[in-house]
């Protein structure tokens, strides 16, 4: 087993593999940049190091920074965690140049499978279904044009190298294609470092549903069912569940299947995601492979009784998987939701700043998987995923409603996040029978709101004491010139309206 | 202490008056005179406790960018001006409002990477007049109404905190 790993990444998910290690009794080296100083991975880590100012670019995309830490604190491994460097074959193959284990697929298999073109070719070649579009990058945006319109709008522009909806556009009609190409190409440049971008026709109210694979470098690979990600707002999932309530025992088998076979065919090893798109009639379409843990794993682990993380390390060290796949059937029901430090009342606008208070919701089935903590200031140099809120019941419902009791519970002030976004859809009678797409999150959001649930009764007045009482605290904490000398206020405010009452 | 405290939430916009009365070590409150049955504890700087009439209350309470303040109560928001009419020190707060003219506030910070619009343009409310990046990802900024860009102050490449005024729509 490895001594020590250098993760390659930042915020939940460098706590997630830090806690793993921790638990297989392994050392960490945390790598930050100049704004992350102060950032729940450091502060759990073993061992921090620097690698260069906010800008991505610049810290965490630096393969050679990367290199330099895992060089001095002697790392014989690099887990990249999901986005910056985890798809980009550049990172395995320094790795092995350094003499380090990179915890994921190799670099052939990431160049096989991981692009999406490339991964629409070997899903053709093994037969597993895929949706109509250019199976290689357009370079030329006027001949993107043309292309987009032989095939008829909608088409969806994606970034080759992309993932999490960075990078990627839906053009509706002719007249929008030159502005979202601009904007799909700039996007992807800032977040992957690579600008191409290919053209796809867009499906009409498919659901998205994904297999995690996970294989050993013995030659065996497995189905760990599937996730459903359908709750997506402009492409970026915000809610995933598992199992799917649409898929079947048969057809989590023939997805399963497929998802294997191209595994196999990728010559793929460690843990993937095989993505697909499904229509009404249960038809499924190869959408993309995630070559990396994905940000949703969470579910898949709940169901499971499985942590993917170890088991990604121990594949990686090159032990064989410890099970074989027919013993993997789902045990109740997870969800999860993302949190995001953003405005759902300002169209979404990133809401970094200070987290002046927080707290977190605990209880039966709750699993909070959080980068963040109280005093702590979100950075507005990267995506703002604070936290990913899980719940696990028997049941769909109960997992739902233990969701909702959870994110009642959940409080963060200082920054503004989306919490009433699932608020909202956790109580949409269209969501809880499952009928859903990933446009129904868009349309709900272009629907007007449903009339607030209005308070219960007092909750005015209470407001209104908590002001008093707060503006008292703060103007008289402000006039003794000492805050730090804390509740004794009250008294010599106390003092000071019996003074008054004096004739 | 008796304050005056302009409420805006859930139920509208309101004026109620709200007396603070030491008892003890603790507090009694009188709400537009009339006395009522609450107890109110602090638990944090930003986290109050109260219980009215055995009902449980948690509020927390912050100051907003405009100095007003913000009380969130479960997924409710309400958000209060506070005046202190015996206060000797003089508070003046609350956004500037200009008839007609609209002013374009960053919603966070970031940097300014395109104009969509010239300063003159006619523009619809709703359209996008520039885009922010934050975080990685492209806001559009649209118009909050429909008029004329009579300012552009910003500029490609800038760099903005949130509140800089961007543009004024007339």
């Amino acid at each position: 087993m490895f001594k020590k790993i250098l993760i390659a990444n930042r915020g939940e998910i460098a706590v997630r593999i830090l806690r793993a290690c921790r638990e297989l009794g392994i050392q960490t080296a945390a790598a930050f940049s100049e704004v992350d100083r102060a950032s729940l991975h450091v502060r759990l880590a073993d061992e921090a190091y620097p690698i260069g100012p906010a800008a991505s670019r610049e810290s965490y995309l630096r393969i050679d920074k990367l290199m330099d830490v895992a060089k001095k604190s002697g790392c014989d491994a690099l887990h990249p965690g999901y986005g910056f460097l985890a798809e980009n074959p550049a990172l395995p193959r320094a790795c092995a140049d350094s003499g380090l284990t990179f915890i994921g697929p190799s670099a052939e298999a990431m160049e096989a499978m991981g692009s999406k073109t490339a991964g629409k070719q070997l899903a053709r070649r093994v037969d597993v279904p895929t949706v109509p579009g250019t199976s290689d990058p357009i370079e030329n945006p006027d001949e993107a044009q043309a292309l987009a319109r032989s095939m008829g709008y909608p088409i969806l522009l994606k970034a080759i190298a992309g993932g999490g909806g960075k990078g990627m556009r839906v053009v509706p009609t002719d007249a929008e294609f030159a502005s979202a190409w601009r904007d799909a190409g700039s996007e992807a440049l800032n977040a992957f470092g690579d600008s191409r971008v290919f053209i796809e026709k867009y499906l009409v109210g498919p659901r998205h549903i994904e297999i995690q694979i996970f294989a050993d470098a013995h030659g065996r690979c497995v189905s760990l069912g599937e996730r459903e990600c359908s709750i997506q707002r402009r492409h970026q999932k915000v809610v995933e569940e598992a199992p799917s309530p649409v898929v079947t025992p048969d057809l989590r088998r023939k997805m399963g299947d497929a998802a294997v076979r191209l595994a196999r065919a990728g010559g793929y090893v460690n843990a993937g995601t095989v993505e697909f798109l499904v229509d009404a009639d249960l038809n499924f379409y190869f959408l993309e492979v995630n070559t990396r843990l994905q940000v949703e794993h969470p579910v898949t682990e709940q169901v499971t009784g499985l942590d993917l993380v170890k088991l990604q390390i121990a594949i990686a060290a090159g032990h064989r998987l410890p099970f074989a796949w027919e013993s993997i059937t789902p045990r109740g029901h997870a969800m999860e939701v993302r949190l995001y430090a953003e405005d759902p009342d300002n169209n979404f606008f990133p809401s970094p700043g200070k987290i002046i208070e927080r707290h977190a919701p605990t209880g039966p089935g709750i699993r909070l998987d959080e980068g963040v903590y109280e005093g702590w200031t979100v950075p507005m140099d990267y995506d703002p995923l604070l936290s990913k809120l899980i719940a696990w019941g028997n049941s769909r419902e109960e997992t739902i409603s233990r969701l909702r009791r959870a994110l009642d519970e959940y409080t963060i002030t200082g920054i503004r996040t989306n919490v009433s976004l699932f608020r909202r859809i956790l109580a949409e009678p269209e969501f809880l029978r499952a009928e859903i797409h990933t446009k129904w999150l868009d349309e709900l959001l272009g629907r007007p709101r449903p009339p607030a649930v209005p308070p219960r009764p007092g909750t005015e007045e209470a407001a209104l004491i908590a002001a008093a009482l707060w503006h008292g605290a703060n103007t008289l904490s402000s006039s003794s010139g000492d805050s730090s000398s804390s509740p004794s206020r009250w008294k010599m405010e106390g003092r000071r309206q019996q003074m008054d009452h004096m004739p | 202490m008796k304050l005056d405290i302009h409420l805006h939430g859930p139920e509208g916009k309101k004026k109620r008056v709200v007396e603070l009365i030491p008892k003890g070590s603790e507090y009694e409150f009188t709400l537009d005179g009339q006395p009522v049955e609450a107890e109110a504890v602090q638990l944090s700087p930003h986290t109050i406790s109260v219980l009215l009439g055995g009902q449980s209350f948690e509020i927390h309470v912050s100051r907003s960018a405009d100095g007003k303040l913000k009380l969130q109560c479960g997924p409710h928001e309400y958000s209060a001006e506070v005046h202190d009419p015996r206060a000797w020190r003089g508070r003046k707060q609350g956004a500037l409002e200009v008839e007609g003219r609209a002013e374009v506030p960053a919603p966070m910070p970031g940097k300014v990477i395109r104009l969509l619009v010239a300063s003159g343009d006619s523009v619809a409310a709703g359209q996008g007049l520039l885009v922010v990046e934050a975080m990685k990802m492209q806001n559009e900024i649209r118009s909050p109404k429909s008029g004329k860009v009579v300012r552009l102050l910003a500029k490609e490449g800038q760099n903005v905190n949130a509140g800089d005024i961007l543009a004024w729509v007339e």
